[in-house]
Formats: C-alpha cells, structure tokens, sequence
C-alpha cells in the first residue's frame, strides 16, 4: 500500500500535541511504516514543503504572519488540514489575554524594545482556513491522535465530541468534586473524551478540551453559583483554554 | 509534486528557530542562531490570575519540560504563600522530576541527535539504519512518561502535582510496575548507553565554556546557583544576576550574566560543576561536543535515582493526604531548579489578595544563547574555507548539542 504523505508543525504552542504522537513509542514503529513523515520539523530534516500531501496535522494557534503564510501554504497543498489540539482549535492558553490589547502585553514583556511587532492575536486554524477534523485537548490523548491516523488510513476523518467531561467521570463512578466537594470542576461544559482524566485523580476539570457543543452556560453558572462561584470566577477558569466562553 | 517551497526551519530541536550564516562573498565569516518562535507572552499572561492558576499556566510554557515548569511554578507560589509540603509530596515531586529528565534525554538522545551521528536526516532513516538502538532508545523514554504519567497524571501538563500536595498519590503496585520495568531494562539500558558514550565525536573539539548550575544539583531544588567561575549566587538574586538582555535576532531573552563571559547550563555543565571525578573525567575535554554523552549518563543516573526514591516511598508507605494549605503570605516567591536542559528560575510577586502583580521565568535556552553564539563564533573560525553547505550542517549540529527548547526560551 502506497504511504500516506503527512506534514506535521506546530504554531504558536508548546509541541505538546506534536510530543504526544512522539509519545507513542509502542506505535511508532508501526506508524514510520505506514506513513511518510514528509514534513515533521520537530522529528526530521529536510525541511522543504514538497509536493502535496495527503494530510496535514497542525498544532497551536496562529499570532505571527509568518504561521499564517505557512498554514496557507498547507491548506493549499493538503487533502485534509486536521487542528489538533486545543490551540489550533479554540486558541488555547495563548488567547487568555485577547481582550486586551496586544501591544500591551508585548510591551510588558519586552518593554521599549521594538522586537515582534507584528505579532497579532492568537486565532485558532479554523479563523483562516477551512479545518477538515478537529481533535481537542491540552495536550489530546494520544489514543485519539491515533485514531485520527488510523482513520486517515481507511479514508475517514474523526468526529467531534458531543457529551461533557461529566459523562465520562459518571461512568467511571468517581465521587462529584462539585456536589460533593464543592471544587469549581468544569466537567458539565467541557467536551469529553479524556475519560474523565482529572476528576478520577480528584482533580477538578480545568477545561482543557474546552466547550462542549450546545453546553447549557446559563444552567451551568446558577449550579455553580449555588455552589458559591460567582461568574466572574468561573469564566476567568472557562477562559483559560477558550476566549469564546459568552452567555 | 515537484512544488517546492523552503521553510527555513532548524529540524529536530522543539519550537522555531534558524542558523543564518553570514558570508562576504566568498567565505562563512559569521553564524547566528536566530529565535523566531511565537511569543505567547507567558510572563503577562500570568499576571492578574490567583496563586492557584500560576502553575497550570505555567506549565503550558513546554511540553517536553512541563513536568518541571510546574514544580518550579508551585515551589515558587508555595514559598510566597507560605505553604509546606510533606516529605511524600516532596519524594514523588522529585520522581516525577527524575521521569521528566529521563523521557528529555532519551527523546534528544535516540530521535534528535542520534541522526546526526549517524548521518541520516530523520526518525524515519534511523528506524531503517539502527532499528534495535532506537527501539530500546523508545523504551527508555516511555519508561520516563510512564514515570511523569504515575505521579503527574500525565506526561505532558502534569494535572496531578497541585499546590501543597497532589490528587492522588500513586499505588505501591504502580511504582512497582516501574521498578520492575527498569530492572527488566537494565542490560539493555547500559548496553545502549554504552553505546551513546562509544560514539564518536562528529564535532571539532570547541574550546570550553564556563558553566554554572543549581548547587546539588541532582536535589534539584536548592535555592543557590554555583559557577565555574567561583561564584555562588542565591534564588533572591537570581533574576538580576542573569542579567536579561533582548537582540533583534531573538524573540527570547539573552542573559548576559556580569558581562564579562558567557555560561552554559545543562547536562554537562551539572556533571562538570556537581559530579565526582568518576564521571566528570569522562569529559575531559570538557566541550560541548560531549554533551550527548553527559546526557546519556544522567540518563543512567536518573534511572537509579528513581529506583532509590521509589524504594523510600514505599518504605514510608503511600498514604492519600490533604494538600497543605497557606499559611503565612509574603509577597514574592522564587524557584531555582534543574530542569532536563539547565538551570530554570521561576520568580512572582502577589499582592495582599493572592493576585500575581509581576512573573518573571528564566528557562535554560534562553541562558544559553551567548554560550551557543561564542561555539558558533569558534566553529567558523575553525571550519574557514569550508563550503557554506558543510558549514550550516556542522553549525546546525551544533546547536543541537545545546538541545534548545525554543518553546521555553521565548515563552
């Protein structure tokens, strides 16, 4: 069988979605079978774009003009373009601040200097091109990253999550950290698909995947506020991953 | 498919960054590395948001070192708010810590520099030339998630390391589990480190730099920074010390240090600084071309030091505990640590209400940058006449040597 052709970079991010498939050490020999790696600056040189590419697999958001000519250059040249993780998604830690102005928060860590100018608000992909498939998560799991491969291979794309955190947490038969530990756990609006990661450690949700589709806000802040978070405290925790949170 | 566009992108080191050479028309008369990553603007992000969001912040800076960003994020919230952690949360930090150096090093050992010493250009070559050696090299680094994943929850964003403790201890049985794996792995482990240490040098032998790292440094978490100079500079001092500077070529910090010469953090520079003649005499030549070998025997080292607190862990008896909490507030906490690529510093200051005024991090590439550009001054010197082709290649090696985590250096 033919190899599928792959490019896989990273905007703004950490890597971590990129390290999270290098993180899957029984696979990837398997996976180096199966697809050609052809543009994975993070694991391999050369480093030109080359021809097209059957699909490419891009991490973090998008704040400087020199990602964006990339990612169009990508859109153009790939089958698919797949958003993994929470950045390229929703804009991730990056975006905490967009409500502010940029300048500012550049002048703060750079100060007088005149250094990344033309850094602009962290967008997700799907701001700028058309995004194929989205896989969440901060950083995803990797089961879902190989899924997403898997399907690549017999041709499909994957499907977006429609049930919260708390599904995933119920099935597991974890004790509730809200209702019965009164934590500010964001399980009820987040998408799931992490089995209830956090919550099973006793961690609240941070929200890492961020929203859930058609995720009931307004219900959501009166329980909490029963629960004495007021809302401000809650969206400042909503927004940590996903400027978007809105009544 | 013979649409070609050139992305100037430095392979196989994390985040974005450049070697530009600089020619006078007929011969390589400068290099610089050339940092180009996105800034997210973590110190600014960070402001504004409570105490207890600073870690899960800031542990986002890095994927390969988030295990450390947030260890060094919580031992700096957790001394400005006077919190004190038990001596089992301090063990499993230290594990986890342990876990994230193993994971870091087998990762720059067998999947980013491992190809160029053997002269092939990605994983997908080595897999085909050394089969054996990269799968036990994935190994190695699996067995450091697994650790990162049995006390953080997670090998990247630790989830599990929280403010004066942590959500769930692990089991006995998983600590165990990961005893018994390296056990298991030890032959082959030492065999493929003995292999790492028998490579030969690709590099031209660079004279030695100066280094400085955290005083007892395999503790991690002492609060004094010590040079090869003589110096011995304290946590509180720290940031000052460092001296940042900005460089139009850089989108991350230079230290500048007093000025008077660059230092270099990391593997080698804490062999040569904290380790008995046993190991520093293996590196004699005490040049940075070595450095996959320092890392190779902190590798080994890790993996026995692991061993060791898991033994005291179990000994102790693993017991579920409630984080500690605040109980006295000052107003600025500083964390000096060793993270897999160097000396790291988290500093911030809160005010009455717990809110975050000010957040300084200082990661180890970004110290590094004077050091990298003084090997890269010494190498063309070195390399004069050589084609420019030849000469982007060695350079390029060479700032691998570094293992720059551009991700971490601009942040």
């Amino acid at each position: 069988m033919k190899k599928l052709r792959l490019a896989i970079t990273g905007m703004t991010a950490c890597s971590g979605c990129q390290l999270s498939l290098l993180n899957c050490e029984n696979e990837l020999p398997d996976l180096l079978e199966k697809f050609d790696f052809s543009f994975f600056p993070l694991a391999s040189s050369p480093l030109d774009l080359i021809g097209e590419y059957d699909a490419s697999i891009v991490e973090g958001c998008v704040s400087m003009p020199h990602e964006k000519k990339l990612l169009l250059e990508l859109r153009n040249r790939s089958r698919y373009l797949i958003a993994v993780g929470t950045c390229a998604v929703f804009g991730g830690v990056a975006a905490l601040k967009n409500d502010e102005e940029r300048e500012v928060l550049r002048k703060q860590v750079y100060g007088s200097s005149s250094i990344v100018e033309s850094t602009f608000r962290p967008l997700p992909l799907n701001n700028l091109v058309q995004v194929d498939a989205s896989i969440t998560g901060c950083p995803p799991e990797k089961m879902e990253l190989l899924r997403l491969l898997g399907g690549l291979l017999a041709g499909a794309l994957p499907v977006d999550s429609d049930y919260p955190v708390c599904t995933e947490c119920r099935i597991r038969e974890n004790i509730c950290l809200l209702t019965e530990r009164g934590e500010l756990c964001l399980g009820m609006l987040v998408s799931g698909g992490c089995h209830a990661r956090c919550p099973s450690m006793a961690v609240p949700c941070e929200g890492c995947r961020g929203p859930l589709p058609e995720a009931n806000l307004r219900e959501a802040l009166r329980i909490y506020a029963e629960k004495g978070f007021d809302r401000e405290t809650v969206f400042a925790r909503l927004r940590r991953f996903c400027p978007e949170w809105r009544l | 498919m013979s649409r070609v566009s050139k992305v100037d992108i430095l392979a196989r080191v994390e985040g974005h960054g450049t070697v530009e050479l600089v020619s006078d028309g007929k011969r390589v008369v400068d290099a610089r590395f050339l940092i180009h990553e996105s800034p997210r603007f973590f110190e600014a992000l960070l402001t504004g948001r409570r105490f207890d969001e600073v870690a899960d912040i800031a542990c986002r800076i890095c994927s390969i070192c988030s295990t450390v960003h947030k260890i060094a994020a919580l031992q700096a919230v957790e001394q400005a708010m006077g919190i004190y952690i038990s001596r089992q949360t301090a063990l499993l930090r230290e594990l986890a810590l342990y876990g994230g150096v193993i994971e870091s090093h087998a990762l720059h050992i067998f999947c980013l520099a491992l190809p160029d010493y053997l002269d092939v250009k990605s994983i997908n070559e080595l897999s085909e030339r050394e089969p054996q050696k990269m799968k036990t090299g994935l190994k190695i680094k699996k067995l450091g998630n697994f650790i990162q994943e049995s006390v953080g929850g997670r090998a990247i964003h630790p989830f599990n390391l929280l403010l004066g403790g942590v959500g769930t201890p692990p089991t006995p049985e998983v600590l165990k589990e990961i005893s018994d794996q390296i056990r298991i792995m030890r032959s082959e482990i030492s065999e493929t480190i003995v292999y790492a240490l028998k490579l030969e040098e690709i590099l031209p032998p660079l004279s030695p730099l100066e280094q400085c790292a955290v005083i007892g440094s395999y503790q991690f978490s002492a609060g004094k920074l010590m040079t090869s100079t003589g110096r011995v500079i304290s946590a509180d001092y720290g940031v000052e010390w460092f001296n940042e500077h900005i460089e139009p070529y850089s989108n991350a910090k230079i230290s500048r240090f007093d000025g008077s010469t660059p230092l270099f953090v990391g593997p080698l520079a804490r062999i040569l600084l904290s380790m008995p003649p046993l190991y520093s005499e293996n590196f004699v030549d005490r040049s940075i071309r070595s450095s996959l070998k320092a890392r190779a025997v902190e590798l080994e080292l890790s993996l026995e030091k692991a061993e060791v607190l898991i033994r005291q862990l179990i000994e102790a008896g693993l017991k579920s505990e409630q984080p500690a909490v605040s109980r006295s507030c000052t107003t600025e906490g500083v964390s000096l640590i060793e993270a897999p690529r160097g000396t790291l510093l988290h500093r911030y200051r809160f005010d009455t209400n717990g809110i975050c005024r000010a957040a300084d991090i200082i990661t180890p590439t970004a110290i590094n940058q004077s050091a990298i550009a003084a090997s890269l001054k010494e190498l063309i010197v070195l390399m004069d006449g050589a084609d420019y082709d030849q000469i982007k290649k060695t350079a390029e090696i060479l700032i691998r040597c570094y293992d720059p985590c551009i991700s971490c250096a601009v942040h």
